[in-house]
């Protein structure tokens, strides 16, 4: 018996409609002319004080919009996402939203306590103690003495560095000091959270006991925003997302479509336009090894080339060649890195590993892998492969591969690869 | 049930927490609403003050093996070197009211807690350059803990002027009590000077250089280690030298308990007074601007 058990489960948020945060027209400009810069920042103090700023719509010399009209709403209990590649403008939207520094157009209205986790163990005196630092920094967050008192068992507990508390910050290992940054900060609880990649830091274990603090946080009724150029943290954390390239509002709505969007321009941005489809030109004859590769691409299950495939489904994989000789005992490596990250490589196929050796007679002809279920998951990826004759002599090479892989429309959520599965309910 | 539980919690977080708008508008176009919410972030940052003051008391204790000895130092040393300079006459130095050692250390005292309190918001601002870009607390708590750092070492210098009072056995009369008052409004001249420059002292390290070039100056403007000068053109200097009938007045509660020129007192308190009010403002509307520009 096979049963569909697609039905994804539906997270419980409050049901609630007022706003506690609403960005409006936001825009911001920064020089990059570390003098410049710091002129400016005098002109603008001098101008604040003579109580003629307002809001300003041209750039000085060498500005540039580090921002440009962001509007977003942020509800009670919900959680955002701010994505974009780095430089983009989320830390300063960040920073803007706090209260650190001022709009130069738009405003920005926020109904209750908001705590950064941008500034985990910000004001962490090294040679005092872990305990003495909690203190000090949970009342810079806002919270008064007592408070702190009342909490400080469940932040020790959290951070779960033991009697390593009483000794100082300078002898903590930087996971250390940054658990209990953390600890200290999601225990004040605000009424807005902002996280700024700082989900990076600690273990594995630790990662997960945030996630857990977090999700905890949102049955509350706290709302987050979210920063990261990972789509997958941003993904599993929050059901609306804003996508900020260069300073402006690319996209805002809900997660996976901006993802999607953030995904598809990071491809496109990856130098080559023709993604999914590479054309080479012909070689000069001393050049050739008797096979030449025209074109790689990909064809879906009914024959037809497409740019992009389709995570979990039939896929062919095409070298378009041209033989000039007779050929014997060729075999291809296909290695397949991401390229976002670390690059890793996640893919490697040999066909000797599955005993094949092509013999091929001189014209054009396809070479075609044939994968049934398509098994990278939504991104960007690099692939190189190569065709060699007896294992050794180089046919020809193809050095950069760049394609992309979307997810299949009934995909409820970003993986990394496709998993071929049925379901089976066996009754004894 | 649930329900009623979220409005609850509604109701406690609207209590707690105001809505607040940013924009670009110069906040000097609401003045009111700045003052008020000068007064309230006043209030606010009592508690945190107090944490940053324990913090970079301890801080700065625990990393020191001479520890408070610091505080005594700099008048011990600056009259020992006076007073030699005066015994062999290579410098002239008037009639003082008091045995010239304690006068110079006593002196020297209230001119180092004067400085501090100059230093003080700039220290306080470049130090914590990493916090301010990152958090927005309350701006006046770092000045807070400031002030109270430099009553703090003030209170250790305390027992050497004791000490100096108890050896030289100096008479005091009951306008002693008054000293405090004179001493705090010195402490606000020099938090005043201060705070006025710290948000240019956060973004050009100029700021802090001539500072110190400036007060090493500044003190032979001052009747610190030399009494008040009669005629001449150092006399005028020193007259309008806004410290120096602070500093003074300081000195003669203390000890003759005779104020000489009341009137130049208290047009320097107010000069102060008003100076300190102002320069808040100034700190409070360019901080922001110089979070954005400050290098952390």
């Amino acid at each position: 018996m096979t049963i569909n058990l697609s039905e994804p489960e539906i997270y419980q948020k409050p049901q609630s409609d007022d706003v506690v945060l609403s960005v409006k027209g936001i825009s911001k400009k920064f020089c990059r002319d570390l003098k410049r810069s710091l002129l400016y920042g005098v002109q603008d103090i001098a101008s604040e004080l003579a109580g003629r700023r307002g809001k300003t719509e041209t750039l000085r010399q060498k500005e540039f919009w580090a921002l440009n009209n962001v509007s977003f709403e942020l509800r009670r209990g919900d959680a955002l996402g701010l994505i974009g590649p780095n430089g983009s403008g989320k830390t300063t939207l960040l920073r803007i939203i706090s209260g650190l520094i001022r709009p130069d157009t738009g405003s920005c209205e926020v109904k209750g306590r908001l705590a950064p986790l941008i500034a985990l163990g910000a004001g962490f005196i090294p040679i005092l103690t872990g305990r003495e630092n909690v203190y000090t920094n949970m009342s810079i967050l806002g919270l008064s003495k007592h408070e702190i008192d009342q909490r400080f068992q469940d932040v020790l507990d959290f951070a779960d560095i033991g009697d390593a508390i009483d000794t100082p910050v300078q002898s903590y290992s930087s996971g250390m000091a940054a658990r209990l940054g953390f600890a200290s900060a999601i225990h004040t609880e605000p009424d807005i959270l902002l996280i700024d990649e700082v989900l990076a830091v600690g273990d594995a274990k630790f990662k997960a006991k945030c996630y857990r603090k977090l999700h905890e946080l949102r049955n509350k009724g706290i709302s987050f925003i979210m920063v990261s150029h990972s789509s997958h943290a941003i993904s599993t954390v929050c059901e609306s997302a804003v996508y900020l390239l260069k300073g402006k509002q690319i996209l805002s709505g809900d997660t996976l479509s901006v993802l999607n969007k953030y995904e598809e321009d990071a491809f496109m941005s990856a130098s080559q336009k023709d993604l999914g489809f590479l054309h080479i030109p012909e070689k000069p004859e001393v050049e050739s090894g008797g096979l030449d590769v025209v074109a790689v691409f990909f064809k879906d299950k009914n024959g037809e080339i497409i740019d992009i495939p389709v995570s979990g489904e039939l896929t062919y994989l095409v070298l378009d060649c041209k033989i000039t000789k007779q050929l014997h005992d060729v075999s291809l490596t296909i290695g397949v890195r991401e390229l976002a990250g670390e690059s890793r490589r996640i893919l490697y196929i040999n066909s000797s590993d599955d005993d094949l050796y092509l013999d091929i007679s001189p014209g054009r002809c396809e070479i075609q892998v044939q994968m049934p279920y398509f098994g990278l998951g939504m991104g960007l990826y690099d692939a190189r492969i190569a065709i060699r004759m007896e294992k050794l002599f180089l046919l020809d090479k193809i050095e950069s591969f760049k394609f992309a892989v979307k997810n299949a429309k009934n995909q409820s959520d970003s993986m990394m690869f496709y998993q071929p599965r049925t379901w089976n309910i066996i009754n004894k | 049930m649930g329900r009623r539980n979220k409005q609850l919690h509604d109701q406690s977080l609207n209590k707690r927490s105001p809505t607040i708008v940013y924009t670009p508008e110069s906040q000097l176009k609401h003045p009111i609403q700045l003052f008020t919410q000068m007064w309230q972030d006043l209030l606010a940052c009592r508690e945190l003050a107090w944490q940053l003051l324990i913090r970079n008391i301890s801080a700065q204790y625990r990393q020191s093996f001479l520890g408070i000895f610091w505080a005594f130092l700099p008048p011990i040393v600056t009259a020992i070197g006076f007073t030699f300079a005066n015994n062999a006459k290579i410098v002239n130095i008037g009639a003082t009211d008091i045995p010239y050692p304690a006068y110079v250390m006593f002196s020297m005292a209230l001119w180092q807690t004067f400085s501090e309190a100059i230093n003080g918001p700039i220290q306080a601002v470049t130090s914590a350059k990493q916090m301010l870009s990152r958090i927005n607390f309350p701006r006046e708590a770092l000045i807070l803990a400031k002030l109270g750092e430099v009553f703090f070492n003030f209170g250790i210098k305390l027992i050497l002027i004791v000490a100096i009072f108890l050896w030289f056995q100096i008479p005091i009369t009951w306008n002693i009590i008054l000293a405090p008052v004179a001493l705090i409004h010195l402490v606000i001249l020099g938090t005043f000077f201060g705070l006025l420059l710290a948000p240019l002292g956060a973004l050009y390290n100029d700021i802090s250089k001539s500072l110190t070039l400036i007060i090493g100056l500044w003190l032979f403007l001052t009747p610190v280690v030399f009494p008040i000068p009669q005629g001449g053109g150092l006399a005028k200097i020193v007259q309008l030298n806004p410290v120096t009938p602070l500093l003074v007045t300081t000195r003669e509660l203390a000890t003759t308990g005779v104020v000489s020129n009341p009137s130049a007192f208290w047009i320097a308190s107010i000069f102060a007074i008003v100076g300190l009010l102002l320069a808040w403002v100034v700190y409070r509307l360019a901080m922001p601007f110089v979070v954005e520009r400050m290098s952390s």
